[in-house]
């Protein structure tokens, strides 16, 4: 039995070479994409979480401030160290430093050597523990390797540590042997870096390791009830949830379109098996004779699936490794969406995935064979071995229109539902919808169109053509699905993509106010700077500060962004781009306007008043405003410098937005270039900056435009191959049309006129699919995932080019078809058909 | 943890610091003669002396008889970030290291170490000290004053109340302990024998009623090992008669004496001392240790002037390695001591494992 | 080997019954021809005896055993034919995709047949239908004749008890229908089986056992 099988399979691969392989490749792709994104991510995410804990440790909790200017006051950390649960509780302070003149801040990690061992391991200095404790207490720094190759720094090498206006002239003691190789770290005893850098009364945080046999989570838990408001308390878990928080929605965004692609492949499965099926409906049949059981027989034909998914898949496995591999050498772990930096993590597959990508393609190829193998079923065995596939009229039933109609109804609603668990899961399920909608929509369409086709002013085979399809149009509407759920897609990506695009343009011009630009990356800008640019001898006529914090409102929830800004309070619109309008506040309230990301993850609106922990203690603080940020995705707020020193905040500037005297703006950056590069800042001008954040923006929407190219190139060939095999289907007709007279030539014309006509169907149902699904990701994908809104912008040019491209494409494809037709063995047909 | 070896380590400490160090260090303070102690004041801490330890060894009887128990904490000044304006500078550290010698199994022990102000503390005005959650404190009650001792690891912890019987007992003259030859190798040096031990033992998580007797030590000093000495051998014995007993030496690298001393109060109040010429340590029974190789005199025959006397190990193996400040390996444990009186004590040997590693 | 007892047969919607109270027996080594006129259900008889069509009242009993093809499922009716019915048809059918010999083998492939068993088998058997050394080519190569013979091949290589034929010289020229029926009739003779050859052909009909004539009234 098995013999015979693979008899068959070997057959069917042998005759129809191209479009096996092609089916295959798609599978392929489509497991491909799909894998390489979960090895790129997975990589990322172990490889930042590694990356986390070198540093940080695998602590059962850590104590931190919720403001990131804030500290772990000392008798707090008395406290928890003479609790009888805590084996060892080891402070650290960590700050951004620079390094002598270089322009890098380096990460700057306080630790104590008497507690570290225990927590992290990673971090302690090289050398024999008594000698090098003792170099470390005594103010040595150490520095890992990576940081000494980049600065070309030495053991016993003199060198300044400097933030703002502190200044820290050390000795670089040795290196940091168990830092993890890239890692850019310095590390110094905690008392010498809070002698230098602060926090005054306090520690940066307290990571804790409890002693054996304590329950850790109730210990944090009952921790948590005692804590002050402006402290929090997190476990491994939490950081791990933050980690894979903080690309989570991306890494989905990336994965549907992987299921995209792999839906194309089964999509081309399913049109290579129904041909396959049509094409040996009296080979299948006469083996149903013979004795090959229906159930075998509808095995053979899900085997043959089976043949060109497995391999394809497997392919796809190899695929993806090494598409993942390229991809993390060339734009790191991210794909260019700029969550984690700097790395490039090595690749490494787990079975466990690579067993589901496998299964995944493996499936996708059984679903694509699914419907024609029924469809063989349902075949009268008899019936088949004399005329072959015979088409079921029972479809006419399907050709009414309240099924879209239901469906579209259907996705409609759910787009309005909210996000489960922060991912746009009903959104995603809308888009499913929508196309089914459209495939549902397709048999209507198609009769409308072929019988007014019928009704036109044509040759008499072709208007014979039309009214048969009119009748019978299963094939037509497969042909025409593909084309409808590729362009479809392909509609929606560009109408999103170019929606984004606009609104990021216009927004860049609301966020970027003034000519000039001076960051200070991640450091307070020390006053000599300040003072110069107050000089008499100074072109710029005014320039705002901005000082750049974090909030952790959420311990699983990446960081807010606190930025305090040079800002009138009253006119906040001046500044930021507010979506609604702007709430007056009460005049003795601190005011805040926040981001529209932190407007939906914490459930916040504008004239609220709601408590923050700043500065070391919960303050209420009333919404001003909602504002729209397409940088920061976990969300910004905004605070005026003067009600945040009023609060008792110490403002230390790291970025300035600069306006030049009238009439020295040629000269303004060149005077200011010498200047920053002094304390290792950047200028930029508005345009620099602008151009910059446009081409980010569109390297990290390259994957999309690959995909859209492959679902069109598979909609296309799906379209060549079901004309095809509709050739063969009806080779009885056009048999007794070519008997009736008509030659090869008005044959292969009247193919053609029908595929450009299916393509005609397709494209129309996919364009409005696709514009209808470019809505939902504009106004529900986006805003679910990522918290950005934009108006819908539907790119009609691009979108008109693409279907007349399309269509010229489909015609080609029509003429593949028409030469099959015109290779049909005619006479043998209607002798066979006696 | 070995005191005598930790002082070495104490010694070295600013010698490597200055090197790195610009800040200038405040002279350490002479151990002089004649110094009068005041308690409780003088069981606090000395922070501007160099080196500094509490020590509490004891036997109990129950929950089994002749558990030996042992908690040090010491204090160092390293001389280092002595200028440096943080409260977490590293100017004093403790170390505490505790252990558990139970006959027929096998000694435990543990260690804490940090810096004042950040997970320890001491006060300067009387005896309490702690890491975490380890502690050594006085209090005084109505009653009179105690110790309370406090310590728990991963398989074994104690917390114990001990009662002076007897008056605290001034080493040396009146408190000055001579450690050698030269001038100014010397220590302030207190003892309290005979303590009243009762409390909780928990051994691999059961808590059991403990009680026994104890020997409190507390000394600071700034400059005490010196010359050719590498090794120390020392006894700190409650006699069954209500005496207390303590005895050390210095070797040398041949395993000669250097300097010795013992003082033996009686029961009723009287003390003796004996000085190298009266004092004489004997190896009479060795055991190797199969970790270290080392070969240490576990029966040692101490005589004191007519006295004859011997200790019996209650267990063999009470050999310990230990970390921190710095790798190091010695034997300190139970033993009987029998011969013209009968005890029991702590017999500590050092510098039998190799050469100290610094 | 195949007995129809009272067998009946409308078509869905139709007024007027195909057949009614049709019955008939082959018996081993018997070959019978049904004749008729095109349209009076000929291949609806044959198609409910291979069980492939089903008829309203009746009963087919094939084989020693004498199973009631009507009474199993389309998995058992499978299955019964791949034991004990061969078929040769008018159009041959032949797998164009197949080897000669791969074609021959599918019968004993759906018998579960050894590997060496199925290759003795074979060769014998395009020895007998005059194909040595055809084992290797391809179906398109073949001639009408040469392919009838192949299926000739197929329908005897697994023993079946009941060979039925529908029209197996119809798409042949008058000199190799005369050979294609002798060889076929050769064979089915050698092989002791049962025959129902459905034929316009009266010289075929004619070289027959027995003539069953299918009329409007019935059998006769």
């Amino acid at each position: 039995m098995n013999t015979l099988a693979a008899w068959l399979i070997a057959a069917q691969f042998a005759r129809r070479r191209t479009t096996s392989l092609l089916s295959l490749l798609a599978i392929a792709l489509g497991v491909a994409l799909g894998y390489a994104i979960h090895l790129i991510n997975d990589t990322a995410l172990a490889d930042f979480r590694q990356a986390m804990r070198s540093v940080q440790g695998e602590p059962d909790a850590i104590v931190a401030p919720r403001d990131t200017t804030g500290s772990v006051g000392l008798a707090l950390v008395e406290e928890l160290t003479r609790d009888p649960a805590v084996l060892v509780v080891a402070p650290v302070i960590e700050v951004r430093v620079r390094v002598d003149q270089h322009a890098l801040p380096v990460r700057l990690i306080g630790l104590d050597v008497f507690s570290a061992p225990a927590v992290m391991p990673a971090l302690l200095p090289e050398g024999r523990e008594a000698q090098a404790s003792r170099a470390i207490l005594d103010g040595g720094v150490y520095a890992s390797p990576a940081l000494l190759a980049k600065l070309a720094l030495a053991p016993g090498d003199h060198l300044s540590l400097w933030r703002g206006n502190s200044r820290w002239p050390a000795v670089l003691a040795g290196q940091l042997p168990g830092s993890r190789p890239g890692d850019l770290l310095l590390v110094a005893d905690i008392a010498w870096v809070q002698a230098h850098f602060g926090p005054p009364a306090g520690v940066g945080e307290a990571r804790i390791r409890l002693a054996p046999g304590v329950d850790a989570t109730r210990w944090r838990q009952a921790l948590a009830e005692r804590l002050p408001s402006d402290l929090l308390i997190r476990s491994d878990d939490d950081d791990s949830a933050r980690v894979s928080n903080l690309s989570r929605a991306y890494r989905v965004n990336l994965n549907v379109l992987a299921l995209v692609a792999l839906l194309t492949g089964a999509f081309l499965v399913f049109a290579n098996q129904l041909t396959a099926v049509a094409q040996r409906a009296s080979q299948f049949a006469l083996l149903g004779v013979l004795g090959l059981s229906p159930r075998r027989l509808m095995l053979q034909i899900l085997g043959e699936a089976l043949a060109i998914g497995l391999p394809g898949a497997l392919l796809g496995l190899a695929l993806g490794h090494a598409l993942a591999t390229a991809f993390t050498q060339t734009l790191g772990g991210d794909l260019g969406g700029g969550y984690f930096s700097g790395s490039a993590p090595t690749i490494i597959a787990r079975p466990l995935p690579a067993l589901g990508f496998l299964a995944l393609g493996c499936a996708a190829s059984l679903a694509g064979a699914a419907y024609p193998a029924w469809l063989n079923r349902q075949q009268d065995l008899a019936q088949a071995l004399k005329s072959g596939f015979a088409e079921e009229t029972a479809s006419s039933s399907a050709r009414h229109l309240w099924l879209p109609t239901v469906l579209g109804v259907l996705a409609y609603g759910l787009a309005q539902l909210p996000p489960v668990g922060d991912l746009p899961l009903a959104g995603y399920a809308s888009i499913a919808l929508l196309l089914v909608m459209g495939i549902t929509a397709a048999p209507w369409l198609t009769q409308r169109v072929f019988a007014a086709g019928a009704e036109l002013p044509l040759a008499a085979h072709q208007r014979i053509a039309l009214q048969n399809v009119a009748q019978a149009p299963l094939l037509a509407q497969v042909a025409a699905s593909g084309l409808i759920v590729s362009f479809a897609l392909t509609i929606s990506m560009v109408t999103m993509v170019s929606s984004f695009r606009l609104a990021v343009d216009r927004w860049l011009d609301e966020v970027l106010p003034a000519p000039l630009y001076l960051r200070g990356k991640a450091t307070p800008l020390p006053d000599e700077l300040l003072a110069a640019l107050r000089q008499p001898d100074s072109p710029f006529a005014r320039f705002e500060q901005t000082m750049h914090a974090a909030l952790a409102l959420d311990v699983q929830r990446p960081n807010v962004a606190l930025i305090v800004r040079e800002i009138d309070r009253d006119q906040p619109e001046a500044r930021l781009p507010f979506t609604g309008a702007v709430s007056q506040p009460p005049p003795t309230q601190p005011v805040v306007w926040i981001s529209e990301a932190t407007q939906e993850l914490y459930r916040l609106h504008s004239g609220q008043r709601v408590r923050l922990p700043l500065l070391g203690r919960e303050i209420e603080v009333f919404i001003g405003g909602v504002w729209r940020d397409y940088v920061r995705q976990f969300g910004a707020i905004v605070i005026s410098r003067s009600d945040y020193e009023r609060l008792g905040g110490r403002f230390a500037a790291s970025d300035l937005a600069l306006w030049p005297q009238a009439g020295h703006s040629a000269t303004a950056a060149a005077w200011l270039a010498p200047l920053a590069a002094r304390f290792g800042c950047e200028v930029a001008d508005a345009g620099e900056i602008r151009q910059l954040s446009l081409s980010i923006f569109d390297q990290s929407f390259a994957v999309t435009h690959a995909l859209e190219a492959a679902a069109m190139l598979i909609g296309l060939f799906g379209l060549a191959v079901t004309l095809a095999a509709n050739v063969w289907l009806r080779a009885r007709e056009l048999a007794t049309l070519g008997a009736l007279g008509f030659d090869r030539h008005m044959l292969s014309q009247a193919v053609i006129l029908e595929g450009v006509l299916i393509a005609l169907v397709g494209l129309l149902i996919g364009l409005a699919c696709g514009i209808a699904i470019g809505a939902v990701l504009t106004y529900v994908i986006n805003p679910q995932a990522f918290h950005w809104r934009m108006t819908l912008s539907v790119p009609w040019p691009s979108a008109l080019a693409g279907a007349a491209l399309t269509l010229a494409a489909a015609t080609v494809a029509s003429r593949y078809a028409a030469r099959q037709a015109t290779r049909l063995p005619l006479a043998q047909i209607l002798a066979d058909a006696q | 943890m070995s005191r005598r070896n930790f002082l070495r380590c104490a010694l070295l400490l600013p010698a490597l610091a200055r090197a790195a160090s610009p800040t200038t260090v405040s002279p350490y303070p002479a151990v002089v003669p004649g110094h009068r102690l005041i308690f409780p004041r003088d069981h606090g801490a000395h922070p501007e002396f160099r080196t500094e330890w509490w020590y509490v060894t004891g036997a109990l009887d129950t929950p089994r008889a002749d558990i030996g128990f042992q908690l040090t904490f010491f204090r160092s000044r390293p001389g280092i970030a002595e200028n440096l304006h943080s409260p977490l500078a590293p100017s004093q550290i403790l170390f505490a290291h505790a252990a558990l010698s139970l006959p027929g199994d096998r000694l435990r022990h543990s260690e804490r170490s940090a810096r004042a102000n950040l997970g320890a503390g001491f006060s300067t005005s009387d005896c309490d000290v702690h890491i975490g959650a380890w502690q050594l404190a006085r209090e005084g009650r109505s009653s009179g004053e105690i110790f309370r001792l406090r310590m728990h690891s991963a398989n074994f912890a104690y917390e114990l109340i001990l009662e002076p019987t007897q008056p605290p007992m001034l080493q040396g003259d009146d408190g000055y302990s001579r450690k050698g030859h030269v001038p100014g190798l010397a220590s302030y040096y207190v003892s309290w024998p005979q303590l009243q031990t009762t409390g909780t033992l928990i051994l691999d998580g059961r808590r059991h009623a403990a009680s026994g007797r104890a020997w409190f030590d507390h000394e600071w000093s700034t400059a005490i090992l010196g010359g050719a000495a590498v090794g120390w051998d020392w006894v700190g014995i409650n006699l069954a008669d209500g005496g207390a007993l303590m005895a050390f030496r210095l070797r040398d690298r041949q395993g000669s004496t250097v300097f010795a001393h013992a003082a033996w109060r009686q029961a009723d109040g009287l003390v003796h001392r004996f000085d190298d010429r009266s004092l004489s340590f004997t190896p009479r029974r060795f055991w190797s240790s199969p970790r270290s190789a080392a070969r240490y005199p576990v029966e040692l025959e101490i005589r004191l002037g007519a006295h004859v006397l011997r200790t019996l190990p209650l267990l063999d193996d009470q050999e310990l390695s230990t970390s921190r400040p710095t790798p190091l390996t010695y034997w300190e444990g139970l033993v009987k001591l029998e011969g013209s009186f009968n005890g029991r004590g702590y017999l500590e040997m050092t510098g039998y494992a190799g050469h100290l590693q610094l | 080997m195949l007995s129809v007892a009272d067998l009946a047969k409308r078509h869905s919607g139709a007024a007027r019954p195909v057949f009614s109270s049709l019955s008939f027996a082959v018996a081993a080594g018997e070959i019978v021809a049904l004749v008729g006129e095109s349209g009076i259900g000929k291949s609806t008889l044959l198609n409910c005896i291979a069980g492939l069509d089903t008829p309203e009242t009746g009963a087919i009993r094939i084989g020693r055993a004498q199973t009631d093809i009507v009474r199993l499922d389309p998995a058992g009716r499978a299955a019964l034919r791949a034991r004990q019915i061969g078929f040769v048809f008018q159009a041959f059918h032949i797998l164009p995709t197949l080897s000669v010999e791969q074609n021959i083998a599918v019968p004993l492939l759906l018998g579960g047949v050894a590997a060496n068993e199925r290759a003795q088998r074979i060769e014998a058997l395009l020895a007998r239908v005059g194909l040595s050394g055809f084992a290797l080519r391809r179906p398109a190569t073949l001639s009408g004749g040469e392919l009838q013979r192949v299926a000739i091949a197929r329908a005897l290589v697994h023993k079946p008890g009941l060979i039925l034929a529908d029209e197996p010289t119809g798409n042949l020229d008058p000199r190799t229908a005369g050979e294609i029926l002798s060889l076929l009739l050769a064979q089915v003779r050698a092989e002791q089986a049962a025959a129902l050859i459905v034929t316009h052909s009266q010289p075929l009909a004619m070289r027959c056992d027995r003539i069953l004539t299918l009329t409007a009234e019935g059998l006769r």
